[in-house]
């Protein structure tokens, strides 16, 4: 499904890499968690994988299905099949937020050459999902994100998953900002979506997301570069030792 | 006025003048010698330069003094003068077409008691129309030109108490023509008594191509406890040109809700004074102008807080695109008298290219000393993040660029009272854009 091999990614214009050739391979169906400390290059990887500009690709390959993922414009990367949750949602003032799933998803079926979505599917589709991951039905129609709280935001954003549907998801914190109920539903949204054909790739810093969502595998990225891979005890190991304790015996 | 400062207008100004008035309403008498008098100033201050102030950032003398000839009666088909029929059902219109009314489509028979909506030619037979019309002398060019010019327009009366139930529209059609330039000079009068109420719709349509140029005076005034909604759109095309200039008085304790769309045309000129003569009027002013290719929008509007207690808020926005300029010049006098005055003042712009310019100027002049005054202006581009937002989520680039300008814009599209006039302006505002044909779902919903 998705293949990174020894990615090397800068700043655009910067000298340092964030990224020092970073390698991993996720299967359909699979469930990745990766984890490691403040600033090691989770939300850089996340962002390149969206297409986000500002970062310069310097080595490396990104594969996609059969597609050279690092080819492809943000939009048609969403077409393809991924969607990255966001660490930070954005704001969009005067973009009604049902709108835009509306607007997004017919983009993407287009894409594809599918129709757009009939108006009464997709509210009855929206009002379906939105229950799932508990956004209320008001934010559904006020201005994407804006005002939101942090909790709501991220719900948002499985929301948006929920609809699209896409073949790779990449949660890039969705567990930050949640209290301990809004976890459990944001989980079950996620669980709900799990599937042999689709994969998922969770960043995040807490065991506690990954007791919801159970990975299959684990992995700690520190410095640009993934350190260590294993299965789901890993992350016990790192709420008990900590990256340090890890790393260093990983060294 | 300083002649030297302007340019002397072309010679067939005076060959039309001389060959015309009569021919023009009250021209074979009545009017004639307010005619006369207005010409020969405006041919003497003539056209003004750059070196005026009032028009320091537009250059009018390129679209005004070039051999005009006076638009004249055209057919034109009733399909394209529905497209912007507005108000919906109930509403009552008048029709322009090259500044003549066209008895045709207008539609303004039945009023209610108290409601009087006057053809402006027959109505020069009364001679308090033709004292309202003469008493507008601000001595400017193009209102002296109007003066000698006009061939028709409207004037509106709303008797006191009298609250119209339906919206009023004026529709002015410029139609553009192969054979030569045409200019009209339509004038519009309305005055609501104490206590009345109107909604009153404008739109500006430019039909067909060739050069057209439309210079509107509109005199307006607002009793004691009257409201006045005004929603004006323009939607102009290559050639269409539009100066317009409101003077509008409000008596107190009046309301004024106004919302603007300068949507295209080589040039708009919106230049509107206000007036709040009673205390505790109330006005606000929307505007949205989107200038692109080589379109040039100038806003010049000026509030004069005449008496205590009253508020005014100005919020414009523009979008620039191409080579594409804008110009806000917003002036707030505080009078003496004028204290515990609320006025305010706001403009936001995007510059979507290198090329486009916005130039905006506010200015506060303050003579009383408890007031509460602010005015900002803001100039941006679109925001990425916000951009890679929505391209993350299958949006087209532009299609994503689109909704972020009408995103902006929207904020005032969305004031307009008539939904018709909305909904109009949204399907222009989509039509100017480059990915605004993904954004017809906004029309549906
Ligand atoms: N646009 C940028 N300009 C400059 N530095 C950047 C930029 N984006 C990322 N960085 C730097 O790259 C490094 C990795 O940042 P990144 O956001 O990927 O970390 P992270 O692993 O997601 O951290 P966190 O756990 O705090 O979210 C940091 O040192 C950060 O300051
Ligand atoms: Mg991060």
């Amino acid at each position: 499904m998705l293949k990174i091999d020894n990615l090397e990614v800068a700043v655009e214009g910067g000298d340092d890499t964030i990224l020092k050739g970073l390698t991993l391979e996720v299967k359909p169906g699979e469930v990745h968690a990766i984890m490691g400390p403040n600033g090691s290059g989770k939300s850089t990887l996340a962002y390149v994988l969206a297409g986000r500009d500002g970062y310069e690709v310097r080595g490396g390959s990104v594969t996609f299905g059969d597609e050279d993922l690092l080819e492809l414009e943000p939009e048609e990367r969403a077409a393809a099949g991924l969607f990255l949750a966001m660490q930070y949602p954005v704001e969009i003032p005067g973009v009604a937020n049902n709108y835009f799933l509306r607007q997004a998803m017919n983009a993407i079926r287009q894409a594809r050459g599918e129709k757009d979505i009939p108006a009464g599917e997709f509210i009855k589709k929206l009002k379906e999902k939105a229950a799932l991951v508990g956004v209320r039905e008001e934010l559904l129609k006020r201005d994407v994100n804006s005002g939101f709280s942090g909790g709501e935001k991220k719900r948002n954003e499985i929301l948006q998953m929920a609809m699209l549907e896409p073949k790779l998801c990449i949660l890039d914190e969705t567990d930050s900002g949640l209290d301990i109920d809004a976890l459990r539903t944001v989980a079950d949204g996620v669980n709900a979506l799990r599937d042999p054909s689709r994969s998922m790739v969770v960043i995040t810093h807490y065991q506690r997301l990954l007791d919801h969502i159970v990975p299959d595998v684990v992995h700690v990225l520190a410095n640009g570069r993934i350190r260590r891979t294993g299965g789901k005890e890993l992350a016990q190991e790192l709420e008990n030792s900590g990256y340090e304790g890890i790393l260093g015996e990983a060294a | 006025m300083n002649a030297v400062r302007n340019h002397p207008p072309v010679q067939a100004f005076h060959d039309l003048f001389s060959a015309g008035k009569t021919g023009l309403p009250g021209g074979d008498g009545p009017l004639l010698g307010l005619r006369e008098t207005r010409f020969a100033r405006f041919a003497d201050a003539g056209i003004p330069s750059q070196r005026t102030e009032a028009w320091k950032f537009t250059n009018v003398a390129r679209h005004a003094n070039v051999p005009m000839a006076l638009g004249g009666h055209v057919q034109i088909g009733a399909s394209e003068l529905s497209a912007f029929f507005c108000g919906g059902h109930l509403a009552r219109r008048m029709i322009f077409v090259n500044g003549h009314v066209s008895r045709d489509f207008s539609h303004v028979r039945g009023l209610p008691e108290g409601v009087s909506v006057r053809v402006l030619a027959d109505a020069v037979d009364d001679g308090e129309v033709r004292e309202r019309i003469a008493a507008f002398d601000d001595g400017r060019s193009f209102t002296d030109l109007n003066a000698a010019l006009m061939q028709s327009g409207a004037v509106i009366d709303v008797a006191d108490g009298v609250h119209v139930a339906f919206p009023l529209q004026m529709l002015f059609a410029a139609v553009g023509s192969q054979r030569a330039a045409t200019m009209n000079h339509p004038r519009l009068l309305v005055r609501l008594g104490r206590g009345a109420k109107l909604h009153l719709i404008e739109t500006h349509a430019a039909l067909q191509d060739g050069s057209t140029f439309t210079n509107l005076v509109s005199q307006i005034e607002l009793g004691d406890e009257a409201e006045l909604i005004h929603d004006r759109l323009q939607a102009g095309r290559d050639g269409s040109v539009l100066l317009s200039k409101a003077d509008m008085r409000l008596g107190e304790r009046s309301r004024l809700r106004q919302t603007l769309a300068s949507l295209g045309g080589a040039l708009v000129r919106n230049e509107s004074t206000l007036h709040l003569d009673g205390t505790f009027a109330d006005a606000v002013m929307n505007g949205a102008f989107m200038p692109t290719a080589r379109e040039h929008v100038d806003n010049a509007i000026c509030v004069h807080h005449r008496q205590p207690d009253c508020h005014s808020d100005q919020f414009y926005k523009g979008v620039m695109d191409g080579y594409g300029r804008g110009v806000f010049a917003g002036r707030i006098v505080v009078h003496e008298d004028a204290q515990r005055t609320n006025a305010f003042q706001t403009n936001n712009n995007l510059l979507l290219s290198d090329d486009a310019e916005i130039d905006s100027k506010p200015e506060l002049e303050i003579y009383a000393d408890d007031v509460k005054c602010s005015h900002g202006a803001t100039c941006g581009d679109l925001d990425e993040q916000s951009l890679f937002y929505l391209r993350s989520r299958g949006i087209d680039a532009d299609t994503a660029r689109s909704i972020l300008v009408y995103a902006f814009a929207g904020e005032v599209i969305e004031r307009f009272a008539d939904e018709g006039t909305r909904r109009l302006a949204m399907q222009h505002v989509f039509a100017r854009l480059a990915g605004g044909g993904g954004l017809s779902g906004m029309l549906e919903g």
